[in-house]
């Protein structure tokens, strides 16, 4: 009895000899750790499982909430722990090269044959006194989104969805009538970030701007600023949007219409992937966001593809952006809800996937990104005064005093920025 | 007078490296203590003070600038305000604080039936962290989904959902409730067991001396509960000037950046704007307030002259 336990024993001890040995060599293999902003989390743990698979070298990814990235980043940067590459919102880049905490990959860049093809937007707010430091790895247009269930139901044309201010808040009030849970529109009415991905196009295709090309002045004072406010204004007060609407910092921003009892929502490219793969039921229609008497315009988001300055494991790094870059990588991204950002094979990733990309896709490529070494100060702060200034317009009673507010705000906050 | 001298001296020595041998041995024992102080504490706040003096971004070089950091508070004119708002929080939850948990000190301090069952119920919401409360109340108090409005709604007291997070009074007496019902418990405990040290006697000679209750509150429990006073109002306001998680998971500064408190802007200034060592600066001035505070609530609860 004793000594077949004590055969067990060197048996099990062997045994775990033999693990303790295979996971040594298994750890020749590179890991990398990678962060992606939440926006990600569709398409990001695809793409980096499909790589793991077929790759002896291991991506670890980690997934961070939206408003949590940077300072995170910045923490781990300091404290020597920061992960060795990480898809960073394009509009930081050129901070984040600034501060030298990026590693240069010009020549990685310049070397890869499809170079030129790559995203402009992206590539162009990845580089930093000609060097570049970022690549395009995710892109996103903002769009309008229309649920056809809901348009047939309130007797108005499923196929076909608004093409200016005027009929947007036509048929929202339509959709609306039919009352319930249904409402006609829905816009996250306390949050920074998506109103200037889904509301300044509709001042930009009408001909304004809230801050000038190259972001010296704020120009919040304008009539089509005006006229945006009074259309979004005039459905809060019809009763056409969610009481919770005036509180929401974001969180709804995509659920809202996925819910499937919004009538028409402003949102983007990413919502295409999701609703397809989370909400298969949703019937929905994707379309531009209008100018006041038509045209339409586009805010051109998405990450860049960063890497740390000085880790160990840029070749791993890079051969997960090859695979990125490859047309299977391109159509899994654009799968699960990022545009390609080749442009030489975004029609081939494309094609057996969901016509409604297209409509994104041209989207993107007219698209505008507001160009500002503050943004988060100006813009994204849930207590900047672009955050603030969107909640008081949509629903408080002195829309002149909060534009003239914000504008002073922001053109202070511009003048006290550091001179980069 | 050479032989005392000869003879008490060496004593006098030997006495004293006793002493200090036994001081040393008495150091040793306090060494584990004094080190976690000193990384825990000193170390973190001479780093913070010495990052107060210099330009320090998020990311990149810092540089020394002096005492700059500290000229531009005197100009921020969002920090006091913010500072205002913290100053009227604490006040409002304080009382509100106090004025839930001594009743319920008073109610579970004597054994009754089901004692150790009430007391469990109030104190139970104190061992849940901050920001798990602050989440479940954001939900509680979400407007088309959440408990309050909806129910209001569907029981016909308000004819549409009230956004309870939309205007500055309701929003900022939800959050009172909601602290006080997280915090109270911890009060109370704390107020109980200073009850429980009054001596029985006392109140009953007053009670034979025909002292009412309310005489026998004011002139026995209140005076000997001074220092247990001291320790839950300091605790109180100590925690309410740091308020940050409730504000900035539940209403993100709003509405409309009403509810931003010291603490919220020092964090806006560190991670949003990325200036850590002005973040810095802010909290060594929020560290001096909240000492000189502290020292005056103990001034005011001393023990008067001559009163054992």
């Amino acid at each position: 009895m004793r000594r077949n336990t004590v055969k067990t024993l060197i048996a099990k001890l062997a045994l775990a000899a033999a693990v303790i040995g295979g996971g040594l060599q298994a750890a020749s293999a590179e890991t990398a750790n990678i962060w992606v902003r939440a926006d990600g989390s569709n398409f990001m743990p695809r793409i980096v499982d499909a790589f793991n698979k077929a790759h002896k070298d291991q991506i670890k990814l980690d997934i961070i909430p939206n408003a949590e990235i940077i300072p995170k980043y910045g923490a781990a940067a300091a404290g020597g722990t920061a992960p060795d590459a990480l898809s960073l919102d394009l509009i930081y880049t050129p901070s984040f090269a600034a501060a030298g905490q990026l590693e240069d990959i010009t020549d990685w860049a310049k070397s890869l044959p499809y170079f030129s093809s790559l995203s402009p937007a992206h590539v162009k707010t990845g580089t930093h006194k000609g060097r570049i430091y970022g690549l395009p790895f995710s892109a996103d247009s903002s769009v309008l989104i229309w649920n056809k269930k809901l348009f047939k139901q309130a007797g108005l044309d499923p196929e076909k969805g608004p093409t200016n201010w005027a009929e947007i808040e036509a048929d929202a009030e339509k959709v609306n009538a039919l009352g319930g849970d249904i409402k006609g529109f829905y816009f996250s009415g306390n949050c920074g970030g998506c109103n200037i991905f889904t509301f300044t196009p509709l001042i930009w295709a009408s001909g304004g701007d809230i801050l000038s090309e190259d972001g010296s002045k704020a120009t919040l004072d304008s009539p089509q600023l005006r006229g945006a406010i009074d259309l979004y204004r005039s459905m809060v007060k019809k009763g056409m949007v969610p009481e919770g609407a005036q509180t929401d910092t974001g969180a709804n921003f995509f659920a809202a219409f996925a819910g499937g009892k919004i009538g028409i929502s402003p949102s983007g490219a990413f919502a295409i992937g999701a609703l397809n793969t989370q909400y298969p039921d949703i019937d929905y229609g994707i379309t531009f966001l209008p100018g006041k008497d038509g045209g339409w315009s586009s805010f051109a988001g998405g990450d860049n593809f960063v890497v740390t300055k000085g880790t160990k494991k840029v070749a791993v790094v890079k051969e997960f952006l090859d695979f990125a870059y490859s047309l299977e990588g391109q159509t899994i991204l654009a799968k699960y809800g990022s545009l390609p950002v080749r442009g030489d094979i975004a029609k081939e990733a494309l094609k057996d996937l969901d016509p409604r990309y297209q409509v994104a896709a041209e989207a993107m490529a007219k698209g505008r990104t507001p160009y500002t070494v503050v943004f988060n100060d100006l813009i994204n702060s849930a207590n900047g005064p672009w955050t603030q200034m969107v909640n008081e317009v949509f629903f408080g009673d002195d829309v002149d005093g909060a534009i003239s507010n914000a504008q002073e705000t922001m053109q202070s906050i511009i003048d006290q920025a550091p001179q980069k | 007078m050479t032989t005392i001298t000869a003879t008490s001296a060496p004593a006098r020595a030997r006495t004293r490296a006793g002493v200090s041998r036994r001081q040393w041995v008495g150091l040793l024992y306090v060494l584990p203590a004094v080190a976690f102080v000193v990384v825990f504490f000193v170390i973190p706040l001479g780093m913070t003070a010495w990052m107060s003096l210099n330009n320090w971004p998020l990311m990149g070089e810092h540089a020394f600038i002096g005492l700059d950091n500290y000229f531009a508070i005197l100009r921020d004119t969002r920090f006091w305000n913010a500072l205002k708002f913290t100053a009227y929080y604490t006040v409002i939850v304080t009382i509100a604080i106090f004025a839930v948990a001594f009743p319920l000190a008073i109610f579970i301090e004597r054994p009754r039936p089901l004692t150790n069952l009430y007391r469990t119920a109030f104190f139970m919401p104190a061992v849940v962290g901050f920001a798990s409360a602050s989440l479940l109340w954001s939900w509680l108090l979400n407007v088309d989904s959440g408990l309050f409005s909806p129910t209001a709604f569907d029981l016909g007291l308000t004819g549409k959902k009230v956004n309870l997070l939309a205007t500055f009074q309701p929003a900022f007496w939800s959050i009172i409730a909601m602290v006080v019902w997280k915090v109270a418990g911890f009060t109370m405990i704390i107020l109980m067991t200073g009850l429980q040290s009054i001596p029985q006697d006392l109140q009953e000679a007053a009670v034979i001396d025909g002292a009412g209750p309310f005489a026998r509150f004011r002139a026995i429990t209140l005076p000997l509960m001074r220092r247990t006073l001291a320790l839950a109002l300091i605790l109180s306001v100590a925690g309410s000037i740091l308020a940050f998680d409730q504000f900035y998971i539940i209403l993100r500064g709003g509405p409309r950046n009403q509810t931003l408190t010291a603490v919220y802007w020092i964090f806006n200034q560190s991670f949003v704007s990325f200036k850590l060592g002005y973040g810095a600066a802010l909290s060594m001035v929020l560290l001096v307030i909240l000492v000189a505070l502290s020292l005056i609530q103990l001034w005011l609860l001393r023990k008067p002259e001559g009163l054992d």
